[in-house]
């Protein structure tokens, strides 16, 4: 058989299964798209037997493109629906999370050590708090919190502004988890560096407010919300971690294949982390800064901090749905 | 054949099917060309949304608008590759427009997770100082053209629409002369690929590569070069008769 002859019986099978992935990749794949997967492989057999029978690169690329194009059809993932968010927030993100239990305790220290540290530094040698923050943060610290409980209300006073710092939170905020996981990809070291600098300048801020500043207003603005940011970012911390882990410590897999691993059980934590982290700007935007008492705001804040004990600890203990 | 020893740039993967495709890797040039597309079409996007929420926020307030343009920003930095790619196209428009496509190193369709680790990455990839130095070290010293971010997510940016190779058709053979010997099946695509490719040289050139092998074709010259297009016009054509 020439390669003409080849190519002239085969045509109108090629053309009909070509006009069967056209048509289910625009969307529309009609009644005989269950044709698709034996076309698919009858096609793959021509370009089987077109290879070895060496009938040329023109009829070999064509087949070749072909087969691509079916491949990517019938092997497109599936996007799951509501129950799979569901299924996540209930069970995969909290078992993840306790999974990686070595990591969290890990991130966790790199985060409160240096933040206690700060904390104590203002009760006995304020030096180490003016370092870190620069005569500009103290500053800016002694602004928003000098005065009384109200002056973070009236900061917000004006139309929208409540709303314009939620969007800033998600901006800012949820862009640093993004970063601390990437970081992971330097053996962890940019990770470690991320969460342990905010420890650093949040424990700072803490250590000075309470040192020269009104403590309430302070810890009446945090205490909502701090339990979803402080967590979120811990966790998207261990995403990193595990990242880094994978090329400081590949185990009995090539370093690239550990990587490739890493990164798809780091996948429900940088989930989770940046979903945590989108809550606490909603709390942060709308809750904490409005004229509520103090006493209420931290009851809050100590709720939120025992529901996520709560749920990191218990939260799809007993599903029978295996991860 | 051993990897090592190719010179260009497909790879080929085995399918479950029992098939193997070969899929053309792009390289850090075009990929270059895609991603000054894509961040020509967010500056873009990100000049029309502040207009737009700039002439809205009399409506809905200064901090309102302000709110907006951040969220926009934030989308456009951190989602729109992820949105692109791990959708059905599985390429960004800048990648689409050069006909390029990221797929897993096995040729299947990206998920969701692979876009989000091999654009987060990207961080680290443009860096230092968003000069991308990373990321081309990374495709340049890596197999198939990949990045930190495609080696963590084990995905490749593969030539959608495969470039034709062009063709000049040489006037057929008179004669179709069976192979002396039994040739190894990369020597007989190297032949085939003689036949394919000698409308394209000049004859001086057909010759030059035709006197290499003047072991199997026991001629030099003009002579060898007839007699390798009829040999691989047997193995084409005739070889398979029964």
């Amino acid at each position: 058989m020439t390669p003409g002859d080849f190519e002239h019986q085969n045509a109108e099978r090629w053309a009909e299964y070509e006009r069967l992935v056209a048509r289910v990749e625009g969307g529309k794949p009609g009644p005989e798209a269950g044709q698709l997967p034996r076309r698919f492989h009858e096609l793959c057999l021509d370009l089987s037997l077109a290879e070895s029978r060496m009938y040329g690169s023109r009829i070999t690329e064509r087949l070749n493109a072909l087969v691509i194009r079916g491949y990517e059809v019938i092997y497109r993932t599936r996007r799951g629906g509501w129950e799979n968010v569901v299924a996540f927030l209930a069970v995969d993100f909290p078992r993840a999370v306790r999974s990686e239990w070595r990591l969290f305790w890990l991130c966790s220290a790199v985060f409160w050590l240096p933040f206690f540290a700060m904390m104590f530094s203002a009760e006995h040698d304020i030096r180490w708090i003016q370092a870190v923050l620069g005569a500009d943060g103290m500053a800016s610290m002694e602004q928003m919190y000098a005065g009384k409980e109200e002056q973070l209300s009236h900061l917000r006073s004006e139309y929208g502004s409540n709303f314009m710092m939620f969007c800033f939170y998600i901006y800012n905020n949820v862009a640093i988890d993004f970063r601390i996981f990437a970081g992971g990809m330097a053996a962890g070291l940019g990770s470690l560096f991320f969460v342990l600098f905010n420890g650093l300048q949040i424990g700072a801020s803490a250590g000075y407010v309470n040192h020269a500043c009104n403590p309430e207003s302070f810890w009446s603005f945090v205490a909502g919300h701090s339990s979803f940011e402080l967590l979120g970012m811990i966790i998207s911390g261990m995403s990193g971690m595990r990242l880094g882990l994978a090329i400081l410590r590949p185990g009995r897999l090539p370093r690239v294949r550990a990587l490739v691993q890493a990164s798809k059980q780091a996948m429900p934590l940088i989930y989770g982390a940046a979903l945590m982290t989108f809550m606490a700007a909603l709390v942060e935007g709308f809750w904490s800064a409005q004229a509520i008492p103090s006493t209420l705001k931290y009851t809050v804040g100590i709720v939120g901090w025992i529901l996520h004990i709560l749920y990191f600890s218990l939260a799809g203990r007993s599903s029978i749905h295996a991860a | 054949m051993a990897e090592t020893d190719q010179l260009d740039t497909l790879q080929s993967v085995e399918l479950a099917d029992g098939v193997e495709i070969r899929l053309r890797m792009a390289g850090p040039m075009l990929r270059v060309g895609a991603y000054l597309i894509d961040f020509l079409i967010r500056a873009l996007i990100l000049v029309i949304v502040a207009f737009a929420i700039g002439f809205a926020g009399i409506a809905i307030g200064a901090k309102v608008a302000q709110g907006f343009i951040l969220l926009a920003w934030f989308l456009m930095d951190w989602l729109y590759p992820v949105v692109f790619e791990a959708g059905k196209r599985g390429a960004t428009p800048g990648k689409r427009a050069l006909g390029l496509r990221v797929v897993q190193s096995t040729g299947s369709p990206i998920t969701l997770g692979q876009a989000v680790v091999r654009n987060f990455l990207r961080f680290i990839d443009s860096m230092p100082l968003f000069t991308y130095g990373f990321g081309v070290t990374g495709c340049l010293a890596s197999k198939r053209f990949q990045r930190l971010g495609d080696l963590a997510a084990g995905t490749v940016v593969i030539y959608d629409r495969m470039p034709q190779m062009p063709l000049i058709a040489m006037p057929p053979p008179i004669a179709a002369v069976p192979l002396s010997v039994g040739l190894t099946a990369t020597e007989t695509r190297a032949l085939v690929l003689f036949r394919e490719r000698a409308g394209l040289w000049s004859d001086g050139r057909r010759a030059e590569i035709a006197d290499q092998a003047a072991v199997l074709t026991g001629d030099t010259g003009a002579g060898g070069v007839n007699r390798l297009m009829a040999m691989a016009h047997w193995v084409q054509e005739k070889r398979n008769e029964h």
